[in-house]
């Protein structure tokens, strides 16, 4: 079971037109693809509490299917947050902060190995502290991806022989369209904000072996924010000033076992997953401000059955980050509970 | 066929981007002219006097909070990642600059004074140069249409010389140099 299964993706970008932005996006996108990676999926969530959330996953088309759809459910619950030292620090005294996720998703095959993906999430915010709570949602950030199916993994019950080691690789690219609430809009709290609020590209990498019933994966992303004018905080027009977010990386890897009941019937598959994510610095007018970028590792796990003909399967998947020192920094520590099902077009 | 699906998957993309003013970012600037003497939260305008309980059950009001200094910067927090990464700005950054200046951390998210003490306890604010003030009843939070990040600088007379994100604080200091 590939990644994208199981882990949520934050993400946002910036409009195609070099007259509005800063930095002419068409060199963003060509330094984005360059420096290879953007995954497929593995992008961790950001923080729905403060910092806006608004999560999408992009898809993987089956090979010698015709597409995908996808619909998830994804509950993310905060507890406390690393500081820049890396310190786990506890949300205040009688805090509960929530943000649930349901994320629609349809992946398209184009070519023989050509794929391309749209996934939408809708987001809710619950947010309770002693002293206040709030209760918002509307739509998060978009993703839409371009993949190319460079090798196709033969996914071999026996190795015979050295190819069959080689993984199936996947590269493609991701757009973050800023479609989610974010601190420029026309809000009022922080609790309302569903998206970041920036176009961002990414350029992906996906590996993949199985070798029955073993399979593997490793992803990995590299995505570069487009800097964007702002002139509103939080409904608050401000004296304009011109932001970009610090690049993003993200590599996850995971390791699953697929058991396939009675001779050749339904499959029940079971995966453990790993996941770092970092983020540069922000710049506010081309200074960078240190230490805003941040950084998380996060462990999971994750269910999935699959119907005889795999065109149905459910899953479900657990991600949780360490609440111990040096396992994150500047980011909340939260676990994600996820649910999905998955429909395969042949 | 595949120019059809191209064309309905650039449809869908185009349907989705319709909608949110992110994605076509503006850069003018859109700020409502303030007419001078007047009470409100924007630039320009006379903050409003608040009387609120500091973690320490001393009461803090505009004019406490300006008296003998030249001016007053207020942080609101929610003791976030975020919030930290400004704080820690303000006090390492900021703050030691301008000793005749007073610094307060404003806690818009705890119900009590109890709540709001042990928030700063626990995120290393419990002391020194801050005072943490519990704006229990949001009276801050409203006059400044504060949220999380937003600072505020008004100067000895009373007069709002700043209110918006702490951004990365290069504006709060200049501004704190021009009092």
């Amino acid at each position: 079971m590939g990644l994208q299964s199981v882990l949520p993706t934050a993400t946002r970008p910036s409009p195609l037109r070099c007259n509005v932005m800063k930095t002419c996006p068409l060199i963003s996108v060509a330094a984005a693809l360059l420096s290879g990676a953007a995954i497929l999926s593995a992008n961790l969530s950001f923080a729905g509490s403060c910092c806006g959330g608004g999560s999408a996953t992009t898809l993987n088309v089956p090979k010698y299917a015709k597409a995908v759809a996808d619909l998830s459910f994804e509950m993310e619950k905060y507890d406390g947050f690393w500081n820049q030292d890396g310190v786990h620090i506890k949300d205040p005294p009688g805090s509960d902060l929530n943000q649930y996720r349901m994320i629609a998703g349809v992946g398209y095959r184009l070519a023989q190995n050509w794929q391309a993906s749209i996934s939408v999430p809708y987001v809710w915010n619950d947010n309770k502290y002693s002293g206040v709570s709030s209760n918002t949602r509307d739509l998060g950030d978009t993703t839409v991806s371009l993949l190319y199916e460079l090798h196709d993994d033969p996914s071999a019950w026996k190795v015979r022989e050295a190819a069959d080691l080689i993984p199936g690789v996947t590269i493609g690219a991701s757009l973050l369209l800023p479609t989610g609430v974010s601190p420029y809009d026309s809000v009022t709290s922080s609790f309302d904000v569903t998206g970041r609020g920036f176009y961002r590209l990414d350029g992906n990498l996906l590996l993949e072996k199985t070798l029955q019933p073993f399979n593997a994966s490793i992803a990995l992303s590299y995505g570069t924010y487009f800097e964007r004018s702002v002139n509103r905080e939080y409904g608050k027009y401000v004296e304009p000033y011109r932001k970009s977010l610090g690049d993003r990386a993200s590599a996850s890897g995971s390791l699953g076992y697929t058991y396939v009941m009675g001779s050749g019937g339904d499959s029940i598959g079971a995966s453990i997953n790993y996941a770092f994510l970092h983020e540069d610095d922000s710049k506010y007018s081309g200074k960078t401000y240190d230490n805003s970028g941040f950084a998380k590792q996060s462990f999971g796990a994750a269910l999935t059955y699959a119907n005889v003909d795999s065109d149905w399967s459910l899953r479900a998947g657990w991600n949780h980050g360490i609440q111990s020192k040096g396992w994150g920094r500047n980011f909340p520590t939260t676990d994600i509970f996820s649910m999905g099902v998955r429909y395969v077009f042949h | 066929m595949f120019f059809t699906k191209m064309a309905l998957f650039a449809a869908l993309l185009f349907s989705i981007t319709a909608c949110g003013d992110n994605l076509f970012p503006s850069g003018s600037d859109k700020r409502a002219p303030v007419v001078s003497g007047s009470t409100g939260s924007a630039v320009g305008q006379n903050a409003a006097d608040f009387s609120v309980s500091d973690i320490n059950n001393s009461t803090v009001t505009l004019a406490s909070s300006l008296s003998g200094r030249k001016g007053a910067v207020f942080y609101f927090t929610m003791w976030c990642p975020i919030c930290d990464g400004h704080m820690s700005s303000l006090r390492s950054a900021v703050a030691p600059g301008f000793p005749d200046v007073g610094f307060y951390l404003v806690d818009y998210v705890s119900g009590t004074v109890t709540d709001a003490a042990s928030a700063a306890a626990a995120n290393g604010y419990s002391g020194g140069m801050f005072a943490i003030l519990a704006d229990t009843s949001h009276s801050l939070q409203n006059s400044f249409q504060a949220t999380m990040g937003t600072t505020v600088l008004v100067d000895k007379s009373g007069i709002i010389k700043m209110n918006e994100d702490y951004r990365d604080g290069t504006r709060l200091l200049a501004e704190l140099n021009r009092l």
